[in-house]
């Protein structure tokens, strides 16, 4: 027996550091971390201890014997090709890292209470001695963990548990439903974790009357004011996009009544999806399957789900959209009623700091704002709109270090 | 809770580690730091600059010995809470089987922190008396969920410093060993000690839970205050009062304790154990 790792890892790598044999990986530093979505355990040297599953926040981690088969292969199949590494040899181990405190500040602004602003947060109580304030526009924490991770991951959504005590630390000072933009100056830093949830437009004649994910994936999880913008309409749909968003809003639109009962949204979302008739999705790619950015796990579910009803076509370009349907380059159309567009998320430019629009990020040096002093940014508006919620823990940290670097004396010998 | 208790029994039949045998007790000493410089309790501060590297090295051996020590001292309680607690558990019960299989893995760390320290440094470290009165009736009167929590806060802070240390190869390789065999088989420990605390708790009520809060933090700040004995100071030459001193207000040392008890607040918070009361000693303790 060992312990597994289940697709609804979020790679935040807790685990790793509480693996007392070395079996996690690929772990924060390693080649592969933060790419692919999941950790893994080398069923070889896991000696079943259990503090993996003890400390993961959602529950990823579970004893073999009550995992999917699935995902018993899967981490098996991730040592397969390497050594196992020996645990009792300790230099195969990375050596340990250490930051010094310094001076640090003061008083800190975090604007976003999504995945990089708490891991910012929690990551300044831990490294130094500041009074957080942490506001984020919407009245709850967790950004697109609430409103974007799909309502049938509950166990991803838990890691909102974690952020929600964070934000009842005694430095923190929470302001939910306030605007950056209200807020005056006083503070020694402030860190911008804003995310990026603007969907990318493909630029197509009648795109307007499409439905992008930023809107359909806000309405389904009740993000407050989020109304759906189109009348759904059977029996086909095109999705455009290869990443995991997109096979998310085909799942959605294809559950039945059954599985929509067990999912946590609104009835009248249960509603209006049991009732659009939607029977079939195809799903376009630009490109050839072997670049798609879903992940594995993420396309199993979907063909699990709805295998039969899914139809994946690639070097397909769309041109325009009309009631028809989709036209593509090719000159094919497709019939559909609706078209969805999930091509990715940019961010949009912060008031004050500087833009750059074609990467849809902040500029920033290891999350210092160019040209900035004071300024940071972390997340999806300093890395851009790629990775899952545990990269933005990496990310944070090595943004609040690099503040902490900047805001402290001279470090002592041998830091 | 059995089933835990199963897993884990099955865990340790998988991997236990016995140092009498897998140590090399008559291996030479090397001149190897005691633990991580970064954990000494006086790095980053003006008197760590002032010291020389030969005395940087022989104060971390000496703040290793000591911490090894209150290791002890603690494993000590535990054993002792723990065999009340299963007292009259059935024998054939996977819990009192994996409990007796704890105190077995104890009685073999104190034994080999004892042995490592007597390696390491000359004098002999002990607990302050303040902490070894209050620890006399702290394993006299805990029971449920004060017991196994304060169980973990003492693992828990113990085993962070320990994963650092034996991964570091500036550290003596007898300590590392040493450490690596202790955060296996405690990594055992805390599952089991979450796992209780979490049961215990099941049906406590807001005044139980209240009291229960308190105490764990307070028994955490007398375990993590006894860690580096004054001795220690005095011992490798150093002005004593000089050294306290800035340890105390030494912020790059609270701040290390802080990340290392991260984990361990967040499942105190996840459990109703981090009342106001409780967090306020944990923030002057430099936990939180
Ligand atoms: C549809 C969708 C599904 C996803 N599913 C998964 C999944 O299953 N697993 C996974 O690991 N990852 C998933 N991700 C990725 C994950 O959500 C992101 O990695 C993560 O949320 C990015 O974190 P962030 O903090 O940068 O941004 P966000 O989560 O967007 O947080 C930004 C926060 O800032 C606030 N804000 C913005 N502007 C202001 C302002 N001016 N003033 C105050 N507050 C402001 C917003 O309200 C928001 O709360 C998904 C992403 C999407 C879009
Ligand atoms: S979610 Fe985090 S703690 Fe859980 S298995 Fe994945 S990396 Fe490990
Ligand atoms: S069960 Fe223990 S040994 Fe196995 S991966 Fe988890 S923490 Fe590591």
């Amino acid at each position: 027996m060992s312990y597994v790792i289940s697709g609804e890892c979020c790679s935040d790598a807790s685990c790793v550091a509480v693996c007392p044999m070395n079996s996690i990986h690929p772990s924060p530093g390693e080649p592969g971390f933060g790419a692919g979505v999941s950790l893994f355990i080398d069923p070889r040297t896991c000696i079943d201890c259990g503090a993996c599953a003890d400390i993961c926040p959602v529950d990823a981690a579970q004893p073999a014997d009550q995992a999917a088969p699935e995902d018993v292969e899967r981490n098996a199949a991730y040592f397969a090709e390497r050594e196992p590494l020996e645990a009792t040899d300790l230099d195969s181990w990375e050596p340990p890292a250490y930051q010094v405190w310094g001076d640090g500040p003061r008083r800190v602004l975090v604007v976003g209470a999504g995945p990089a602003g708490m891991y910012a947060t929690r990551e300044l109580l831990l490294r130094t001695t500041a009074e957080v304030t942490l506001v984020d526009r919407l009245d709850q924490v967790g950004g697109l963990v609430r409103f974007g991770v799909a309502p049938d991951h509950p166990r991803t959504k838990q890691i909102i548990d974690t952020f929600e005590r964070i934000v009842g630390h005694s430095r923190v000072r929470w302001l939910p439903g306030t605007d950056s933009t209200s807020l005056t100056t006083g503070y020694d830093a402030v860190v911008h974790a804003v995310g990026a949830r603007r969907s990318r437009r493909l630029g197509i004649s009648g795109e307007d009357s499409a439905c992008t994910a930023e809107d359909f994936v806000a309405w389904y999880n009740g993000r407050p004011g989020a109304t759906l913008p189109v009348q759904l309409t059977g029996p086909r749909a095109v999705v455009v996009g290869n990443g995991n968003v997109a096979l998310d809003v085909a799942r959605l639109l294809l559950s039945d009544e059954d599985q929509l009962r067990q999912m946590d949204v609104s009835p009248d979302v249960r509603r209006v999806l049991a009732a659009s008739g939607i029977k079939e999705v195809v799903l376009l790619g630009r490109r050839g399957p072997e670049t798609a950015a879903y992940t594995e796990t993420a396309l199993q579910e979907l063909l699990a789900a709805a295998g039969d009803r899914v139809e994946l076509r690639f070097h397909a370009r769309p041109t325009s959209w009309t009631s028809e349907g989709l036209t593509l380059e090719s000159g094919d159309t497709i019939a559909a009623g609706n078209l969805f567009t999930a091509i990715g998320f940019e961010g949009q430019a912060v008031d004050g700091l500087p833009f750059d629009a074609d990467r849809g990020i902040v500029p920033n040096v290891r999350g210092a704002v160019v040209g900035r002093p004071g300024h940071y940014v972390a997340g999806w508006i300093k890395r851009g709109a790629r990775g899952g919620i545990g990269v933005n823990k990496a990310c944070a940290q090595e943004t609040v270090t690099t503040l902490v670097s900047s805001s402290r004396a001279a470090a002592s010998p041998g830091s | 809770m059995d089933e835990t208790a199963e897993r884990l029994l099955g865990s340790a039949s998988r991997l236990s580690r016995d140092p009498e045998t897998e140590i090399d007790w008559e291996a030479p000493i090397g001149d190897g730091y005691g633990m991580s410089p970064e954990w000494s309790t006086l790095y980053g501060t003006p008197y760590w600059d002032e010291l020389t590297e030969a005395q940087q090295r022989e104060l971390t051996r000496h703040e290793s010995a000591s911490v090894a020590t209150t290791g002890i001292w603690f494993e000590l309680i535990l054993q002792q809470m723990i065999l009340r607690d299963v007292y009259d558990k059935p024998p054939r019960s996977a819990e009192f089987q994996w409990a007796l299989t704890e105190i077995a893995d104890e009685c073999r760390h104190s034994i080999m922190f004892a042995r490592a320290t007597e390696r390491m440094v000359e004098p002999a470290y002990r607990p302050r008396l303040l902490a070894r009165e209050l620890g006399r009736m702290f394993k006299t009167v805990a029971t449920g969920e004060t017991a196994y929590a304060a169980i973990l806060v003492a693992e828990e802070v113990l085993d962070v410093m320990q994963r650092d240390w034996m991964r570091d190869r500036r550290v003596e390789p007898l300590v590392r060993t040493v450490n690596h065999i202790h955060v296996v088989e405690e990594s055992r420990h805390m599952v089991f000690a979450r796992e209780e605390t979490r049961e215990r708790l099941a049906g406590a009520g807001r005044g139980r839970r209240w009291v229960s809060a308190l105490v764990i933090a307070i028994a955490a700040d007398m375990i993590v205050s006894s860690m580096v004995s004054r001795q220690v100071y005095a011992n490798v030459g150093l002005d004593a009062e000089r050294a306290v001193r800035e340890a105390r207000s030494n912020e790059h040392h609270r701040s290390l304790l802080r990340t290392s008890c991260a984990n361990l607040m967040d499942f105190l918070g996840s459990v109703g154990l981090l009342t106001p009361a409780a967090a306020r000693v944990y923030r002057r303790t430099g936990l939180l």
